[in-house]
């Protein structure tokens, strides 16, 4: 019990802050509004996260979501092309973006000096985005070079796409995020609009603010620049639920390449379901760290692979638990693949020790507050259990969700989705001669 | 009115010279140097050592042994099995990273603040006692070799190595990327006997940052580091600048439906008195959104998705690199605009305005990317040791900033982003390129992807 006492009150300290630190207000048009004072450096990490993503989009404008999180730099009627940007980086700020299957997420970095002009920008673009015909033309171009580096001329983006896509039949985490090439030529104007009307309005969003600033600052402002834009209908719920898989999927890649790479997937369940924090622990166990068992046996005792990574997606609907093999070169993926499922077979077997447990949680929660060091890290985290976990204040019961989880819930778990018929092999093999 | 006060406050805060947190530096007799620097906030501590070398000390032939002998540094320890080292590592969930650069070997580990002990003492013996047992040198050799063929898979990360060796060249001390054939000739034997004479005494910097308190902290750390041997004091490379005159590498990636490119000139070290004037310049010219380069090639034009140039500063002079990246079709078009903006910047130079905007741009994000956690903290201070430096790195940068005008500004833009010394590499689809990328240089060399080694 001491142990785990120490552990909780050092957590505790460690977020810097509990939920009552985080003040939260919504507008009157529905806009979330999470704020947390932080005066450490005089900055502020200010993010938008708009509930759509590609999950929302039809085939035929698969990409859409990512094209316009481009498409929100490009100008709109206070501040015109190029103006976003060159105003914020004028100011002291920057800034980046970035889509999922479930969210559209905006991230500016600035002085504090810069927060009432980042209200008054953000506010333009919420509202009034531009549609200039020759921008949307030229960002198509962008977003194809950004299609070509990540997934074109990049094995291991190319293979996760066949992955996803081999997973996933009916519902839409079976597309991109980036989109098929096909619709990022052709999507149009109306496509674009209609995305906006629905994705972009205030009550489809939450905004985090985290440093430099006071509470009552913010909210002034976001009444002021804010409160005035009008809700709009939300974005149709995603109605398609993909069904139960019957049997193993295998789906290859010929391509030229030095060594193959595997991907292996699992169907496993929101993020909001209890089992997440189970299959976290899984992913500490498996392959977290040196001493994980994946690593000690694929890249240190067989010498089989170059590396061995595990990913569960924490998303909106029914995601993947992926692995990720490199196999050495000479080596038969059939061999990575059938160590691998030894080492599940084995997880599904025998419980875990207290030790191993133990050492997998520690690792969890150091990891978790690594990522709370920083402003932006904060903010970042915050939006996304508002977003996922359907409420911030489970950012602050991660370390007892985790704490929760015995060893008959990582044999329970891996049992239930860690199973032949649950299962999409992805394999990218070399292709000879090239 | 109600907001004008406000906002006064605002500016004078931005405008405000920041300042390195309190720290103390000692020198212990052998020659460890030391620092210590609170900064409570999260209860976690971090220890950064520095060996100076790294890339620059590495025998020609042995390229790769900087980084390789890194990663042994807990494969194995006087008193530590690797799984061991490991386990204990992991069950306190801390972390272990090893890097290499041009000049120095780092080793940065974290901890929750009450395993200071534990992982102080596992830092410590991991670089002061390794003992690079053959099977787990054999075991990491072959993994980086193959880690080289996995690297080759990916176009955007691996033309960095073909910059370098054809960039400096075989003589210079940062020409020689590890390939599959220098790092097949690494031992056991040339690995113990390279460590034994970088992690010493009057190479090692131990910088101790976090939620510490400093006076056990530095008793701790005297303990674990003062029995170190003195070993011999560090000689620099000495190397001859790189040759100038335009050349060309092509690399060929027959699949490749992307070029990727650099454009490169010699630039400066990192202490050279050139340095704020060029971090303004060059942050305008490709280091941030809006730059020159990122604005034409991809905002205006939609050839890439992204355009940029890197200010190398390392102890030697390096290189002013473009990069970017376009469709195989598109190649000549991107390289030709790149030049261009390249001289619009030579010939035209930059506006009071752009001037501006680059000064309030660099004060604005420079505490996020330098002062908000222990460990960018500890990187900075291992800067300022490295290069030989002082605390007004930080505390005058502001004020060093502000005293660049313009026009010395566009006297140092002439003076360093030249039009005629370039250094082309390309890779992509040799047979679809080769003809339009041969205009750019008269020397013109060209090796195909799929050979060993980075076209040395």
């Amino acid at each position: 019990m001491k142990v785990l006492l120490a552990t909780v009150l050092l957590a505790a300290t460690a977020l810097q802050a509990q939920p009552a630190d985080v003040k939260t207000q919504t507008l009157a048009n529905g806009l979330k509004i999470l704020i947390q004072e932080d005066h450490n450096i005089p900055n502020v990490a200010m993010y938008f996260f708009y509930r759509i993503g590609s999950r929302n989009e039809k085939p035929g404008t698969t990409g859409v979501s990512h094209f316009f999180e481009h498409m929100m730099f490009n100008g709109a009627k206070k501040y015109g092309p190029k103006q976003f940007d060159n105003e914020m980086e004028k100011a002291g700020g920057n800034n980046n973006a970035y889509t999922s299957e479930d969210d559209t997420v905006y991230t500016d970095w600035f002085p504090s000096s810069a927060l009432e002009l980042m209200f008054d920008m953000e506010a333009d673009r919420m509202q009034n985005l531009a549609f200039d015909p020759k921008i949307i033309e030229s960002e198509r171009g962008v977003v194809y070079s950004e299609r070509r580096t990540s997934v074109d001329n990049n094995n291991t983006g190319i293979l996760y796409e066949q992955l996803r896509a081999a997973a996933f039949t009916a519902h839409p985490y079976h597309w991109p995020v980036v989109g098929w090439p096909s619709d990022i030529e052709s999507w149009t104007m109306d496509d674009l609009r209609a995305h906006y009307k629905t994705g972009y309005a205030p009550n489809n969003c939450v905004m985090v603010v985290v440093g430099d600033v006071t509470v009552e600052r913010v909210m002034e402002l976001a009444k002021r620049y804010l409160e005035p834009i009008p809700a709009e209908p939300p974005p149709p719920p995603v109605r398609t639920k993909e069904p139960e898989q019957l049997g193993e999927r295998r789906v290859t890649v010929k391509k030229a390449a030095q060594l193959p790479i595997q991907l292996i997937a699992f169907h496993v369940p929101e993020a909001k379901n209890a089992d997440s924090a189970v299959l976290d622990v899984i992913d500490a166990v498996l392959t977290s760290g040196q001493s994980s068992r994946l690593y000690r046996r694929l890249v240190d005792h067989d010498q089989s692979a170059l590396d061995v990574r595990a990913f569960s997606e924490h998303s909106l609907d029914p995601g993947l638990y992926t692995f990720s093999i490199t196999p050495r070169a000479g080596i038969d993926p059939a061999r990575t693949e059938k160590t691998l499922y030894e080492e599940i077979a084995l997880l599904q077997s025998a419980p875990l020790s207290a030790e191993e447990l133990r050492k997998a949680k520690n690792q969890l929660l150091t990891q978790h507050y690594r990522q709370l060091k920083t402003i932006a890290g904060r903010a970042n985290l915050l939006g996304i259990y508002e977003v996922f976990y359907g409420d911030y204040s489970k950012l602050y019961t991660f370390e007892q969700d985790i704490e929760r989880v015995t060893a008959e819930d990582v044999q329970r778990v891996a049992r239930k989705y860690f199973s032949e018929k649950n299962r999409t092999v992805a394999t990218l093999i070399p292709e000879a001669g090239k | 009115m109600k907001t004008f006060p406000l906002i006064l406050c605002a500016v004078a805060a931005l405008n405000a010279q920041v300042r390195l947190p309190k720290y103390t530096r000692e020198v212990l007799p052998n020659g460890v140097v030391v620092y210590l620097m609170p900064k409570p906030g999260v209860p976690l501590i971090n220890f950064l050592v520095v060996a100076k070398g790294g890339i620059e000390s590495e025998p020609r032939e042995l390229a790769g042994i900087a980084s390789v002998s890194a990663q042994l540094l807990r494969k194995g320890t006087a008193t530590r099995t690797a799984e061991q080292f490991s386990n204990e590592l992991d069950s306190m969930g801390g972390s272990f990273r090893v890097g290499d650069s041009e000049q120095d070997v780092t080793i940065a580990s974290e901890f929750l603040k009450k395993d200071f002990e534990a992982g102080l003492d596992l830092t410590a013996d991991a670089v002061l006692h390794p003992t690079f047992p053959e099977a787990e040198v054999k075991k990491m050799v072959a993994q980086q070799v193959d880690a080289v063929k996995s690297l080759k898979d990916n176009p955007q990360a691996v033309i960095g190595r073909y910059f370098d060796a054809y960039f400096y060249g075989a003589q210079h001390s940062y020409g020689h990327p590890a390939d599959e054939a220098s790092l097949a000739r690494l031992t056991r034997e040339n690995i113990a006997a390279y460590a034994k004479g970088v992690y010493v005494g009057k190479r090692l910097i131990v910088i101790v940052s976090g939620d510490i308190d400093p006076a056990s902290a530095g008793l701790a750390v005297k303990k674990a580091f003062g029995e170190v041997p003195s070993g011999g004091a560090y000689e620099w490379a000495k190397d001859a600048p790189v040759t100038p005159g335009r050349r060309l590498l092509l690399i060929d990636k027959p699949d490749a439906t992307q070029t990727y490119f650099r454009i490169a000139q010699p630039g400066i070290s990192r202490t050279n008195p050139d340095r704020t004037t060029l971090l303004l310049v060059n942050t305008l010219f490709g280091g941030r959104f809006t730059s020159m380069l990122n604005d034409e090639l991809r905002v205006n034009s939609g050839l890439t998705y992204g355009a940029r140039c890197v200010l190398d500063l390392n102890r030697e002079p390096g290189a002013i690199s473009i990069s970017s990246y376009t469709r195989t079709e598109t190649t000549g078009k991107a390289m030709d605009l790149a030049l261009d903006v390249l001289k619009r910047l030579n010939e035209k130079g930059i506006t009071a305005e752009q001037l501006s905007s680059v000064k309030a741009y660099i004060k604005g994000t420079y505490p996020t990317q330098s002062l908000e956690t222990a460990d960018q903290l500890a990187k900075v201070l291992a800067d300022i040791e490295v290069f030989g430096l002082n605390r007004g790195e930080v505390d005058d940068l502001f004020s060093r900033i502000d005293a660049v005008t313009l026009e010395r500004a566009n006297a140092t833009a002439r003076k360093w982003y030249g039009t005629e010394d370039l250094t082309f590499v390309v890779l992509g689809n040799a047979a679809k390129i080769r003809d339009s990328v041969k205009k750019y240089a008269p020397q013109f060399s060209e090796v195909s992807i799929k050979s060993p080694g980075f076209g040395q």
